[in-house]
């Protein structure tokens, strides 16, 4: 099978009070794909992101990933994802090397295996830096350090939770380079974003507003098919039609 | 060994907030001492006026003797009547007492004078103490004179009193003021640093790690647990150095006790945390809880006298436990075959807060 489709999403609701942050999505991840999460501020992207994870209880609906649910077999699920959260969820107070050496550690690596991610990392980022506490280095190293202390297991599927925000252009460049070596060796990846103009690196895109899915598809073809000259404009049309329907 | 790496992490993030340092090594030395000396219901120094109005001898002896003893500061001797309520209203003295003469029915001047104690109630406290030591110095001085003159009373008390014979208030308070310590530190960091790793969204890492709810909750507790026991080291040097209660009994119970109660405490912790999702909230609720605990452990006033209806709250109060037992340890030299049953219930609380915060956990981190 070419599109072996890894994450199946079927009507994923999530509700807060009497309110809908996600409503009914269904969608599908394929095996070996980047694909893309747009939406604005408040869409709901980390809350399904969460919900697939099993951070967050799901209301109602279900979600497979490699055939497991999410409900039931969240255990099993968790030993081949990685995860990246939106505040890039690294210790502070700790060094970047402290922080590889942890969650190292806690996601049970032994200590030999550790050290070797340790000097790998420092091929990227030079070790004066690698010392300082993380509440001291700029925010492109961060984001570097979070995404690899969230590759530190090895996993098949990673979420990436608006890995770009608050990055300035060029690291996001070097960013997107390091997803496609990912994506090279295998690995399925879902990365959200708020920024339109980051759809272009995906393979596929799905756009969110107010927890309904509004487009999904490949984003050249979807930017043809509705004689779009850029992504902005087909999300202005989308949310249009989305809203006077 | 994943919770080896949790312990590490905790302790690294201790030792670089200078400022915890500060609060969790300088601050139980300086309130120890400051809480043993202020915290004291010993009475002394009471500020006080004798009139007296009498001119028989009695009267100016035991004018002189109030004013000899410690116990008060006489302000002012005087003959002259004054207005007494003015006095007190100002403050000028929290007693005021009255000699005068009494006479029998044919208005002859009897041997001992009346004697009227006017007392400023409002630290309530303070007055019936001292009108206790009033009370006990007339009679002293009555009850010598009399055996002078060769009458003999023909039954009388006598009181021993043990384990604190001198009745020091520090005695008491001190080895409270140390399971007090304990307990703000470890509620309040516990709690501080729990809803830290949710504002930083660590806490999703770690919840998407393969660490367990329990690993979490121990990685969390075990660091504070130790740096609890070492600040009670230091608040029980201090209270036997600076203030030299002696420590009657062993201090492996004394030990035991405290670990006991430190995961009582923390599960607490762990249940304020679950419930908060701001290091304000969780600042604000451990310092309401503390409050609460602090008021119903019997360390300021008995836990008998307190109300009915609030009287659960003592029960499932670990501190409570705590300031009994280490009372009995410190000061009556008390075996675990004592408050083998304290320990019990400390350890009852401690299953069922964590239980009841673990189920809690689970579900509020997956909401
Ligand atoms: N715990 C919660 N309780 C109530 N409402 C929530 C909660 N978490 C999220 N929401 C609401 O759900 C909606 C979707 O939030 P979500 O965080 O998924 O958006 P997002 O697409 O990730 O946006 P952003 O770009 O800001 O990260 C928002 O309106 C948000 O206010
Ligand atoms: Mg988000």
């Amino acid at each position: 099978m070419q599109f072996e489709d890894i994450i199946r999403v079927n009507e994923l609701t999530k509700k807060f009070g009497a309110f809908y942050a996600v409503n009914r999505i269904s969608f599908n991840i394929r095996r070996g794909e980047i694909l893309g999460f747009l939406g604005p501020n408040g869409a709901g992207k980390t809350t399904t992101i969460k919900m697939i994870t099993g951070l967050l209880r799901i209301t109602s609906g279900n979600v497979f990933v490699k055939g497991l649910n999410v409900k039931k077999q969240i255990k099993q699920i968790k030993a081949f994802t990685g995860y990246m959260s939106q505040k890039f969820s690294l210790y502070p107070l700790l060094t970047s090397l402290e922080n590889i050496e942890f969650f190292g550690g806690i996601s049970g690596l032994p200590r030999k295996e550790i050290k070797k991610f340790q000097q790998q990392i420092t091929d990227m980022i030079p070790v004066k830096i690698l010392k300082q506490k993380i509440m001291d280095i700029p925010p492109g190293i961060k984001q570097q350090v979070a995404l690899f202390t969230c590759l530190m297991p090895d996993p098949d599927i990673i979420f990436l939770d608006e890995p770009t925000s608050g990055v300035d252009p060029k690291n996001r460049r070097d960013f997107w380079m390091q997803i496609y070596k990912l994506k090279k060796a295998g690995k399925t990846i879902l990365v959200t974003t708020h920024n339109l103009d980051e759809a272009e690196y995906a393979d596929r895109i799905i756009i969110i507003h107010n927890g309904k899915i509004i487009r999904q598809g490949e984003p050249s073809t979807l930017l043809k098919n509705e004689n779009m000259d850029s992504m902005e404009d087909l999300f202005k049309k989308a949310v249009t039609d989305h809203e006077t329907n | 060994m994943r919770i080896f790496y949790l312990l590490k992490k905790e302790l690294i993030e201790i030792f670089r907030q200078k400022e915890m340092l500060v609060i969790m090594f300088i601050a139980p030395i300086l309130q120890t001492i400051i809480l043993g000396y202020v915290v004291t219901t010993d009475v002394n120094n009471i500020p006080v006026e004798v009139i007296n109005l009498s001119k028989n001898k009695a009267a100016y002896r035991i004018a002189n003797r109030i004013n000899r003893s410690d116990l008060f500061d006489v302000k002012k001797i005087t003959n002259q009547p004054g207005d007494h309520l003015k006095t007190l209203k100002q403050g000028k003295a929290k007693s005021i007492i009255i000699l005068r003469d009494r006479y029998d029915k044919k208005r002859k001047p009897l041997a001992y004078p009346e004697i009227q104690i006017l007392m400023d109630g409002i630290d309530s406290n303070t007055s019936v103490i001292a009108a206790g030591y009033f009370n006990g110095i007339a009679r002293q001085f009555i009850l010598e004179d009399m055996r002078k003159k060769g009458f003999e009373l023909p039954v009388e008390s006598q009181t021993l009193i043990r384990f604190n014979p001198n009745l020091k208030s520090i005695n008491y308070m001190g080895p409270g003021i140390v399971a007090l310590l304990l307990t703000i530190i470890s509620m309040f960091l516990t709690s501080i640093t729990l809803v830290r790793e949710k504002e930083q969204q660590t806490m999703d890492t770690l919840l998407i790690s393969r660490l367990t709810p329990v690993e979490i909750y121990l990685g969390k507790s075990l660091p504070m647990a130790l740096l609890g026991l070492i600040e009670m080291g230091i608040g029980i040097l201090v209270v036997i150095l600076v203030f030299g209660i002696p420590l009657r009994g062993s201090l492996l119970y004394l030990f035991l006790a405290s670990v006991i109660f430190l995961f009582a405490i923390l599960s607490y912790a762990l249940l304020i945390s679950t419930l908060c999702s701001s290091q304000q909230q969780a600042l604000f609720f451990s310092w309401f809880s503390m409050v609460t605990f602090l008021l119903l452990a019997g360390l300021f006033t008995p836990v008998e006298n307190i109300p009915k209806g609030l009287h659960w709250i003592a029960d499932i109060n670990p501190l409570q436990y705590l300031i009994k037992i280490i009372r009995e340890i410190f000061l009556k030299g008390n075996g675990i075959e004592y408050f083998y049953k304290d320990l019990l219930i400390l350890g009852a609380i401690t299953v069922t807060v964590l239980t009841l915060s673990l189920l809690n956990f689970k579900r509020l981190v997956s909401k």
